[in-house]
């Protein structure tokens, strides 16, 4: 009943939007659905239902569904002064606040999802639904970053959906393609067709994720998309297609046939680690840094994943801290854009003098991505080192830690400089509500209470999404 | 007559790969909608009759008709007839073709002792026209031939669920969900900005957003 109403309710507003296309109903609706998917997650945390057959509050997902709704509640806040500022006339307010309950709407069916071909169809919906996002600026930048993240994402899904035939050839027509039904049966799928399936389905949800190579749309996308979007996209869009590699990756694993499955996670990781290494030292507009910076976490979710054991909690962990992290960065990012107008780094100086919060939370935002203590990332990329050291393979860790670090250096070197120094001239002193800034500040309080103390409920979500996956503490 | 069927449709992509005359792309892609359709027909006894008629629509009418004529209707607005200048020479398309066709039957028959009840010419012609779907999008440069390439990996995927129709219709009529991506792009292709902003509708123009 309640997952009932965390589906159809969008779809229902929606509806109701559309006939009224009045600006305060819009941001209302918004709102309301934004606390009403808190209460509700919350609720299905404590009291695990489902809408069987196809809907089911698990132990792994609900991880990720809690993480979707902390974050959207942020991002809903944030959109009240952000469509206050955007001037959009009315009939596409509407059609903006639509495609945001949608786009939320389909990224919850993904994570709720207990069949793989409805899972699919929600990853699809999630592309349709957030493509009109990035045309937001409407100009030729946009058209071109719109149009690669349409055609990259449908290629990609495409290939998951080849991924898809061929693990119901591994399946036969004994088996179906219900999760549980396939982990039950593990046994029983054809170990060629299944080692066949693994790559393409990796390779297709792994478009969506964000990992090299496959990584191309995203940069752009990020970057022209408004920034409580990008927030959404980088916060949760890419958790939700980890989701469904990790499912795969799961019933690869019952079936015995995790070793190649582990290989591909790793390289791919390291690969996305690498690619952000490479672009973040000569990177010149902040939003895209935020951008790649998404290409490296993601690549070290895949690291934790594949190295197994602890490196699965290390992967949750990890999800968690960059989700709340960056979306807290891209946020700010927002107010940053509000100031100066321009997402060059080279034209943002002096952020603390201009906007001392803002400048604070960008510093700080930038601390809790980069894994310093007392943030959880410092906890995930610690415990990730270790399964390194106990996978037996402890060469990796030199490429590993020499990648962070360039990383490292990159982003800070260009947050630093915006941060610091005299404000440019030109710069247009304006008011931030402060709407703009509660988000951000919740965000990284949770990080921080996560980090310092890891509260017990905290620690046993996080610990039974990893058993789940055969991992864990 | 299946497996001349299938054939068939692995001739449609070697000409693809051979030709940089759109038109021909937008040929290939009526022969390929036509050859899905009768495949489907073949396979009747696996369907309910209603899906039946729906996979018959889907084939004839969107994959034959309708998105051919929309695609010749963008390519003789935009005046352009050919592919110019691809990444790679014609007749090195045409080679890899080849050397992926054959990938593609060595998979096919080394999977035999594997498959159940997996036709391996099915499969082998559709990882084939998936592989050069993908070859056509990464080699070429007009926006209607990756357009076009972005079909044909459908096609290909269409061709490979209908070899496990019988096990799983369902899949079948998922596959179709991508035909909505497909709708999309000829929008986007079809609506005025797309020719104006982006000159000549190459990729080359999709460059302003770089590292």
């Amino acid at each position: 009943m309640l997952i009932a109403i965390l589906i159809l309710f969008p779809l229902a507003a929606g509806v109701l939007l559309l006939a009224l296309k009045s600006k305060t109903v819009n941001v209302a609706t918004i709102y309301l659905y934004a606390v009403l998917h808190l209460v509700i997650s919350v609720w299905l945390w404590r009291q695990p239902s489902s809408l069987l057959p196809f809907f089911l509050v698990d132990d792994l997902n609900i991880l990720f569904l809690l993480v979707l709704s902390v974050l959207y509640l942020g991002v809903a806040f944030y959109h009240g002064d952000f469509l206050k500022q955007s001037g959009l006339s009315p009939r596409w307010h509407t059609w903006y606040a639509i495609c945001l309950l949608l786009f939320n709407c389909c990224m919850t069916g993904v994570i709720l999802s207990t069949h793989l071909g409805l899972l699919w169809v929600f990853v699809e919906g999630t592309t349709l639904a957030s493509a009109p996002f990035i045309y937001y600026e409407g100009n030729k930048a946009a058209l071109e970053a719109t149009w690669k993240y349409v055609f990259i994402c449908s290629v990609g899904i495409a290939l998951a959906f080849v991924g898809i035939i061929l693990l119901s050839m591994s399946a036969g027509d004994t088996v179906s393609l219900f999760f549980d039904d396939l982990g039950a049966n593990a046994g029983k799928l054809s170990p060629f067709w299944l080692r066949l399936a693994f790559p393409f389905i990796l390779m297709g949800f792994g478009t969506k994720m964000g990992l090299a190579p496959v990584h191309a749309w995203l940069p752009d996308a990020h970057a022209e998309s408004p920034a409580p979007i990008s927030a959404v996209l980088s916060g949760t869009l890419l958790n939700t297609a980890l989701l469904g590699i990790l499912r795969v990756y799961r019933v690869m694993d019952l079936a015995g046939q995790a070793a190649q499955a582990r290989i591909l996670l790793v390289a791919m990781g390291f690969l996305s680690l690498f690619v952000c290494a490479v672009f973040v030292l000569k990177n010149r507009n902040y939003k895209r840094m935020l951008a790649y910076s998404s290409i490296e976490n993601m690549g070290l979710i895949a690291v934790g994943a594949g190295l197994g054991g602890v490196g699965i909690f290390a992967a949750m962990l990890h999800m968690v801290a960059h989700s709340l992290g960056k979306a807290s960065l891209f946020l700010t990012a927002g107010n940053i854009l509000g100031h100066y107008g321009t997402k060059d780094v080279a034209g943002v100086r002096g952020l603390l003098r201009v906007d001392r919060a803002t400048g604070w939370l960008w510093i700080i935002g930038f601390l809790a991505l980069a894994a310093f203590p007392p943030f959880p990332a410092f906890l995930s990329e610690f415990l990730m080192a270790g399964a390194i050291l106990d996978g037996g393979n402890a060469w990796l860790l030199v490429p590993f830690f020499l990648l962070l670090t360039v990383i490292l250096f990159g982003m800070g070197h260009s947050v630093m400089q915006m941060a610091f120094g005299d404000p440019n001239p030109s710069v247009r002193s304006q008011r931030t509500p402060l709407v703009n800034y509660i988000p951000q500040v919740l965000f990284l309080a949770v990080l921080v209470a996560v980090g310092l103390a890891m509260p017990a409920p905290v620690y046993d979500l996080v610990q039974r999404a990893a058993l789940s996956l055969g991992g864990g503490r | 007559m299946i497996n001349f069927l299938i054939v068939l449709f692995g001739v449609t992509m070697l000409y693809v790969a051979a030709t940089s005359r759109i038109e021909a792309y937008v040929r290939m892609l009526v022969a390929q909608g036509l050859v899905l359709f009768l495949l489907v027909v073949a396979d009747w006894q696996n369907f309910h009759l209603l899906n039946l008629l729906f996979l018959a629509v889907e084939t004839l009418g969107f994959k034959a008709i309708i998105i051919p004529w929309f695609l010749r209707r963008v390519v003789r607005r935009n005046g352009v007839f050919r592919e110019l200048e691809p990444y790679i020479p014609n007749f090195f398309s045409v080679v890899i073709a080849s050397l992926i066709f054959a990938f593609g039957f060595v998979l096919a028959y080394g999977s035999l002792d594997f498959a159940q009840d997996i036709k391996p010419l099915y499969f082998g012609v559709s990882v084939s026209t998936m592989l050069t779907g993908l070859l056509v999008i990464t080699t070429r440069k007009m926006l209607v031939t990756h357009v076009a390439g972005y079909m044909m990996l459908e096609n290909g995927i269409f061709l490979l669920s209908l070899s496990m129709a019988r096990e799983m219709p369902l899949l079948v009529n998922l596959g179709v969900l991508l035909d909505i991506f497909l709708g999309i792009f000829l929008l986007g292709l079809f609506a005025t900005k797309i020719k104006s902003t982006f000159d000549e509708s190459k990729i080359d123009a999709l460059t302003h957003l770089r590292d």
